[in-house]
């Protein structure tokens, strides 16, 4: 297939999944942050580490001047934190402009995905572009969560009925599932952060980063998965191991990865000499055997680090092998 | 709507002349800023939420005279326990559980408050709730109490009092979850200048209660919830307690006893259980101990409970501590076997069976309520003050027929809560508190409760099963353990530094503009041949 046919549908992937993992996180976040911060059990997420989790304040092109620092502390701050995240036309992280950019992606691929799948994404675009979002905002950001989860779940519950299984899917999970691991990740490594003084740790550090496991569980709705699948409470060591290694758990970093690999393999003219695949599989192992090893929690910091790492090489091996052509002629202009 | 004042009843957030008391200011600021028009709204996407996630309650008194499901009425004004009485209602009812459970312990080994002269023997034994079979069964760590749910109201003149204790089976916690997650959805503005104390950590103290008493040397126990079945009204927070938890929900048929060992049945042949949280009465519990008629329960159960192969919680027998006449001796239980004097006061009972506290009751019958001793939930309460006289005439019958069925409470004039009407103002309502408690470990008062409030104006009947609804109950973090907010926020961990997000670059928006600001005379490579499809909807 065209190398720009792929591109654009590897870019619908990355950006429904990125917009639906934001409005998980800004919900669920939102929702700890309501509450107290008590002893155990408490949440300091706090809006400034969303921003970090996103990237937010980097302009994503000349026009708009990006954004750098909550203006407003408090309740004022949180709103601009969320307005920023989902609302801002002008920040490459926010959700509407994620589905904007879908849309746009989407379009230039409608004779590729089915008839349905172009009809859900343009309607999600529209419907949020219709009406005052800003005032949904202010009443309850949880209903505009929920449609944005809900009309993710469409499209791809769409993509698994209506789409041909060819190579044409096989970039759009692709696109899926590699952001969706780096999400988890960036949410993993701010929700769980190097604990820099050891004796902070069995006091304060503890308890603070159990409360940010249990709210970054809940918030990619995976509390009922975790709490049939691991038999210890939700703290921090074994809900980011969890959501590092289950692959019995469909949105773990290993589950991902691994389903990268197999649309890769399906796409791939010759997997066994392609740099992406053998990097996959290779990243693939090592969280398995490092499951199975069994890895200490503080070791998982750096674990998070290196994966992420190594899934944005998987990410500029794809583009070299797969969409060089495009990109050179982009390049070139 | 009467101003309060006028009734005479306490207002939690306002006082007697009708202004905001200081922990509320807020709130009422919030309110009136949302206004009647939104509250109304909000209620309407409350009652759409919860009868899309099935959070229902079956009312009886629907047109065809069936059960009827409707969404389960939470009001949208909360209520509001600042740290510092918190404090005071923890402290207290961690004593009475502790108590409570020692007369449990007492009742069915050594009965030494018995021949020291507190309570009378004869009036234990002729409890219905009495377990005769549990005599000398000591459960690990000596806890028969794991889950207590006591109900609390606040007189006229605002202090707290324990109207009755529940140490069976308490239900409503689901709704403290549930209630605490649709306001944050529906009124999330009312939360804006309170610090309020997550409650959803309960579904993990009570599954590491479990997992503590469970009889196992090494390796994880399996605990499992009971539920009775899905006709049960409390159904639903049978299958979110154990879905919460991670643990199966099975019913009668899935569990079997073999040689004292409790099992049950799964696809892989049968499973060992460890401890059950049981979520029905001794009564239907196990037919070979207890009601032979019972199609509920397990039989050889207790067997496997008297040799110590399986821990149920709450344990069984326990009723004899909640029963509504052994309520009155709970003080003196207090104080004989913890050393202390109570912190949270009885409502004053009387008991029907000694003939003076009788005639003396009867003689101001009008003025008491009546309650009787077995029931749960609000039935065959007789309230005196709203009975007409022929109601009197034949509750004094009843009480002379079978006076120890029978006890007699003074009226607590129920504190009231501002709560919404149909048309979005606000009018008070009465309220009671049911916090929750478990006992693991130690014992652990969840800070947040159910409060239910009677939804008809003036009256004071809050069971669901009785109309009534229910109010999130927010405990503030002011005064109540922990460090300050300094400290904390000075140790928080340093952020990492994370890459930039990636971005398709080349493509999409640059592009676009690119089209869009040179218009038809420039080139654009690898986007001409689709251009069209990018600017079709700009």
């Amino acid at each position: 297939m065209l190398a720009r046919i792929a591109r654009e549908l590897y870019w619908v992937g990355r950006y429904l999944a990125r917009a639906e993992h934001t409005a998980r996180m800004l919900d669920g976040v939102f929702q700890a942050d309501l509450q107290g911060r008590p002893e155990a059990g408490g949440v300091l997420l706090s809006w400034e580490a969303l921003l970090t989790i996103m990237g937010a304040g980097r302009a994503v092109d000349g026009e708009h001047p990006g954004w750098d620092g909550l203006a407003a502390q408090g309740v004022d701050g949180r709103d601009e934190a969320l307005d920023v995240l989902t609302l801002d036309r002008g920040q490459g992280a926010s959700v509407i402009t994620c589905v904007e950019r879908a849309r746009e992606g989407a379009a230039a691929v409608r004779d590729v995905i089915s008839a349905e799948m172009w009809e859900a994404v343009n309607t999600f675009a529209l419907t949020l572009r219709a009406g005052d979002l800003s005032a949904r905002m202010r009443t309850g950001p949880y209903s505009v969560y929920q449609h944005v989860k809900e009309r993710c779940a469409l499209f791809w519950g769409l993509a698994d009925r209506t789409m041909l299984r060819d190579d044409a899917q096989a970039f759009l999970l692709a696109g899926d599932r590699i952001e969706s691991a780096d999400m988890m990740l960036r949410m993993l490594r701010v929700a769980l952060p190097p604990v820099a003084d050891e004796a902070d740790e069995a006091d304060v550090a503890a308890p603070l980063l159990d409360g940010h496991a249990l709210a970054l569980l809940q918030a990619v709705g995976g509390y009922q998965a975790y709490r049939r699948a691991v038999v210890a409470p939700p703290n921090a060591g074994p809900v980011a191991r969890f959501l590092l290694f289950d692959r019995g758990y469909p949105n773990s970093v290993a589950s991902s990865v691994e389903m990268v690999h197999d649309s890769l393999v399906v796409a791939d003219a010759d997997p066994r000499r392609s740099p992406p695949v053998l990097r996959l599989s290779r990243l693939s192992a090592d969280l398995d055997f490092r499951h199975r090893a069994g890895m200490p929690d503080g070791e998982l910091v750096a674990m998070f680090e290196f994966v992420q790492d190594e899934l944005a090489q998987v990410d500029a091996d794809v583009a070299e092998r797969y969409f060089a052509g495009a990109a050179g002629a982009a390049r070139g202009r | 709507m009467p101003p309060p004042a006028a009734m005479h009843f306490f207002d939690e957030l306002l006082d007697e002349q009708g202004r905001p008391r200081p922990h509320a200011t807020e709130l009422i600021a919030g309110l009136q800023a949302l206004g009647p028009e939104q509250l109304v709204a909000a209620g309407r996407r409350r009652d759409a939420i919860f009868l899309q996630q099935g959070i229902t309650f079956d009312a009886t008194g629907g047109a065809e005279g069936g059960a009827r499901e409707r969404p389960f009425p939470l009001d949208l004004v909360p209520r509001i326990l600042p740290g510092e009485e918190w404090r005071t209602i923890k402290r207290g009812l961690a004593q009475r559980i502790r108590a409570l459970n020692s007369f449990v312990d007492d009742v069915y080994h050594g009965r030494e408050i018995v021949h020291a002269g507190e309570v009378p023997w004869s009036l234990i034994v002729s409890r219905a709730s009495f377990a005769r079979a549990v005599h000398g069964i000591r459960p690990p760590g000596g806890v028969y109490c794991h889950v207590s749910g006591c109900d609390l109201v606040r007189d006229a003149d605002g202090s707290w009092k324990v109207l009755e204790d529940n140490v069976r089976t308490p239900s409503g916690i689901s709704y403290v979850l549930e209630n605490r997650v649709a306001m944050t959805r529906l009124v999330p503005q009312l939360f804006a200048h309170y610090r309020v104390r997550p409650v959803d950590h309960y579904p993990a103290l009570l599954l590491s209660a479990l997992r503590e008493v469970a009889p196992i040397a090494d390796g994880d126990p399996t605990v499992v919830v009971w539920t009775p079945g899905r006709l049960n009204a409390a159904y639903f927070e049978h299958a979110f307690l154990a879905r919460q938890m991670g643990v199966e929900l099975v019913e009668a048929s899935d569990l079997v006893v073999r040689d004292d060992v409790c099992f049950m049945r799964t696809t892989q042949g049968l499973a060992r259980v460890h401890a059950i949280y049981r979520r029905l009465d001794d009564d239907f519990i196990d037919p070979l101990e207890f009601r032979a008629d019972s199609l509920l329960g397990v039989p050889g159960l207790v067997r496997a409970y008297r040799a110590g192969t399986v821990a149920i919680a709450n344990a069984i027998g326990t009723g004899v501590a909640d029963d509504k006449a052994v309520y009155h001796y709970v003080p003196a239980m207090i104080r004989y076997y913890l050393g202390e004097e109570p912190i949270l006061e009885n409502v004053p009972t009387y008991l029907l069976e000694d003939p003076e506290q009788r005639s003396a009751v009867l003689a101001r019958l009008d003025q008491v309520v009546v309650k009787p001793t077995s029931e749960s939930g609000g039935m065959g309460v007789f309230i005196g003050p709203r009975a007409s006289d022929r109601q009197l005439a034949e509750q004094a019958a009843l009480i002379e027929r079978e006076p120890s069925r029978w006890i007699a409470q003074e009226l607590v004039r129920l504190s009231t809560v501002p709560s919404v009407t149909s048309d979005g103002t606000l009018s008070p309502r009465h309220v009671d508190l049911r916090p929750f408690g478990v006992f693991g470990d130690d014992i652990n008062i969840v800070p947040g409760a159910l409060t239910r409030v009677a939804l008809v104006e003036g009256s004071m009947i809050v069971n669901s099963s009785q109309g009534g609804g229910s109010k999130d109950t927010w405990v503030l973090e002011d005064g109540d353990g922990g460090g300050g907010e300094g400290e904390r926020e000075r140790s928080q961990p340093a952020l990492p530094t994370l890459p930039d997000l990636r971005q398709a670059g080349w493509s999409g928006q640059v592009q676009q503009q690119q089209q869009a600001h040179a218009g038809a005379s420039t080139r654009v490579p690898a986007r001409g041949s689709t251009g069209d499809a990018g600017a079709g909807f700009k």
